[in-house]
């Protein structure tokens, strides 16, 4: 028997339907909260006891999909992360995230941001391109080489620093802070060489010069990829290769794998002979 | 099917404003900016006095400083010299901080995140200590009659 | 140089940032802060006097100062106005209207500057 203490709890929850409405309006529903329930637990209870037309994304329920994210009581969460103790609120507001468009009630059409993400050409971008279509061997990149940009590869695609940042605001054509640290995610990994490739695209009056360090992307960044340290990187590699001064990373060389002859000589006590490999 | 109507949700301007509740660093920006256009507006009216009234002559010239004296305007001048002061010292944060130098390193996230602006408040702290400094040492000179 | 405008363009902002830090800081220095230059033992009695300018606007060195002191602050202050006005109205066709615009006022306000300056040391 469960002891424990239920809350009611009044949510507004932003609701809109393209077809009927408008203008969005806020519906208010009470929902029964214990601890530990997430704001996705109660937008799941409404769902399924309140109001079934409530729309809104969700997949993992664990912060990696990064479908959920919701602006909540005015700051940009995602749902299934956000315990809804955490916020120390008697009413509970959530709206869409801003700075997309509203498809239906909670869904952003973050296509914008999907768009922008693919004209930074996000992949590795090498000479030998065979080697990235059929490897044959192993890429040699050391630890400090992979620390220098393995913060900036967690990001989910979930848009929530595109709702904090004040450019993206406005500016409909800035390609956002998501957009500008996975171009420095791939500029930094020392598997690419694809920065001419990439800096046409940023060097645009709508690209990273349009960022003005207000911080708030990392601030508000729900997977702690730091997006404001990744675009001021940004920053220094294009203004160290336009003055001529930036140190030319070399690219990480290929390691074929160790051959079997090598494997027997390292391995002699291995009771099963080696297989004899065919020359 | 009825019309379907698309909900522009964007901010617009008002979210350089205000977007949610964010810390000190967002609102340090649109100070910045808010400085940045009055100095400007500033330029514009200094350089259209210290062209066309010099040139008409010392007769001129004079009549306008006069104009200049009272209280009002010279309120609006320490305005202009604190903007100048916020402006300069918070661009020389920047300065640094867009260079990626005073920012750290990439690190691996650890729960709870840091990014590395919050890392960096003590150099935000005493810029603003700065401000602070600098205007009042500026506003005694004022009071005492230095403009 | 052509492929990476913008880089130049956000690096030169930088660049006549800190030079206004040094020469605006001395123009404000000698312009309000009579007491503090009294302090360290420098005597300028009514900067914004016509004498005072008379006086200043004979010597090449303050000349350079200015013309120099101008372009920084003209370049710098509408290049901000710029990034302003563009993250505001967004469209390809608006930039082009917008960037010239700048330009043109800034070529206006530095020629003004110039020629009166110029035009009172040579008499």
């Amino acid at each position: 028997m469960s002891t424990e203490k239920v809350k009611k709890l009044k949510f507004k929850v932003q609701r809109f339907n393209p077809e009927e409405d408008r203008a969005p309006h806020l519906q208010e529903f009470i929902v029964p909260v214990i601890h530990g329930m997430t704001m996705l637990d109660a937008l799941f209870y409404i769902k399924e006891n309140l109001d079934s037309s409530l729309s809104f994304r969700s997949s993992c329920r664990m912060a990696i999909c990064g479908s959920c994210g919701m602006l909540i009581n005015n700051y940009p969460y995602l749902a299934c992360h956000t315990q809804i103790e955490e916020l120390k609120a008697e009413t509970l507001e959530i709206k869409p995230l801003p700075n997309f468009a509203v498809i239906k009630d909670l869904v952003p059409n973050i296509l914008p941001m999907g768009l922008k993400h693919r004209s930074i050409k996000p992949y590795i971008i090498r000479p030998d391109a065979q080697e990235m279509e059929n490897p044959t061997a192993e890429f040699c990149q050391k630890p400090e080489e992979l620390n220098s940009f393995l913060q900036f590869s967690y990001c989910v695609k979930c848009g929530i620093c595109i709702s904090a940042c004040p450019t993206s605001a406005s500016d409909k054509l800035f390609l956002g802070p998501q957009a500008l640290t996975q171009c420095y995610r791939y500029c930094a990994d020392t598997r690419d060489n694809g920065t001419k490739d990439r800096f046409p695209v940023v060097d645009t009056d709508h690209g990273v010069w349009h960022c003005h360090l207000a911080g708030a992307c990392s601030e508000a960044c729900p997977k702690g990829l730091d997006p404001a340290l990744g675009i001021q990187l940004l920053k220094r590699l294009l203004v160290t290769r336009a003055l001529g001064i930036g140190r030319k990373q070399p690219l990480v060389p290929i390691v074929l794998p160790p051959t079997v002859s090598k494997l027997k000589i390292a391995a002699p006590e291995f009771s099963v002979p080696p297989i004899q490999r065919e020359t | 099917m009825a019309q379907r109507q698309v909900k522009e949700n964007y901010f617009g301007w008002r979210g350089w404003v205000w977007a949610g509740r964010y810390q000190v660093e967002r609102y340090l920006y649109l100070f910045h900016r808010i400085t940045g256009l009055g100095l400007v507006l500033y330029l514009m009216l200094h350089l259209c006095v210290m062209t066309v009234f010099r040139v008409q002559g010392q007769g001129i010239y004079e009549i306008i400083m006069r104009l200049f004296d009272n209280p009002v305007f010279k309120a609006g001048e320490y305005l202009v010299f604190a903007a100048f002061i916020y402006h300069g010292l918070n661009g020389l944060r920047l300065i640094l901080q867009e260079l990626g130098f005073v920012l750290g390193k990439p690190t691996p996230p650890v729960y709870p995140y840091k990014d590395s602006l919050r890392k960096k408040r003590p150099l935000v702290l005493v810029m603003i200590a700065l401000v602070l400094i600098f205007a009042l040492v500026v506003l005694f000179d004022f009071v005492n009659g230095g403009f | 140089m052509r492929r990476m405008r913008h880089t130049y363009v956000w690096f030169a902002q930088l660049v006549t940032a800190a030079l206004i830090a040094a020469f605006l800081g001395i123009h404000m220095v000698l312009m309000h802060l009579e007491d503090i230059l009294g302090f360290f033992g420098v005597e300028i009695h009514e900067p914004t006097s016509w004498g005072s300018m008379i006086e200043r606007a004979g010597k090449g060195s303050w000349l350079a100062f200015y013309i120099l002191f101008l372009a920084f602050v003209v370049y710098h202050g509408l290049n901000g106005l710029r990034g302003i006005l563009l993250e505001l109205m967004p469209s390809p066709k608006v930039e082009r209207v917008i960037n010239w615009t700048i330009i043109a006022l800034g070529v206006i306000a530095f020629a003004l500057g110039t020629y009166v300056p110029v035009a009172l040391f040579q008499s």
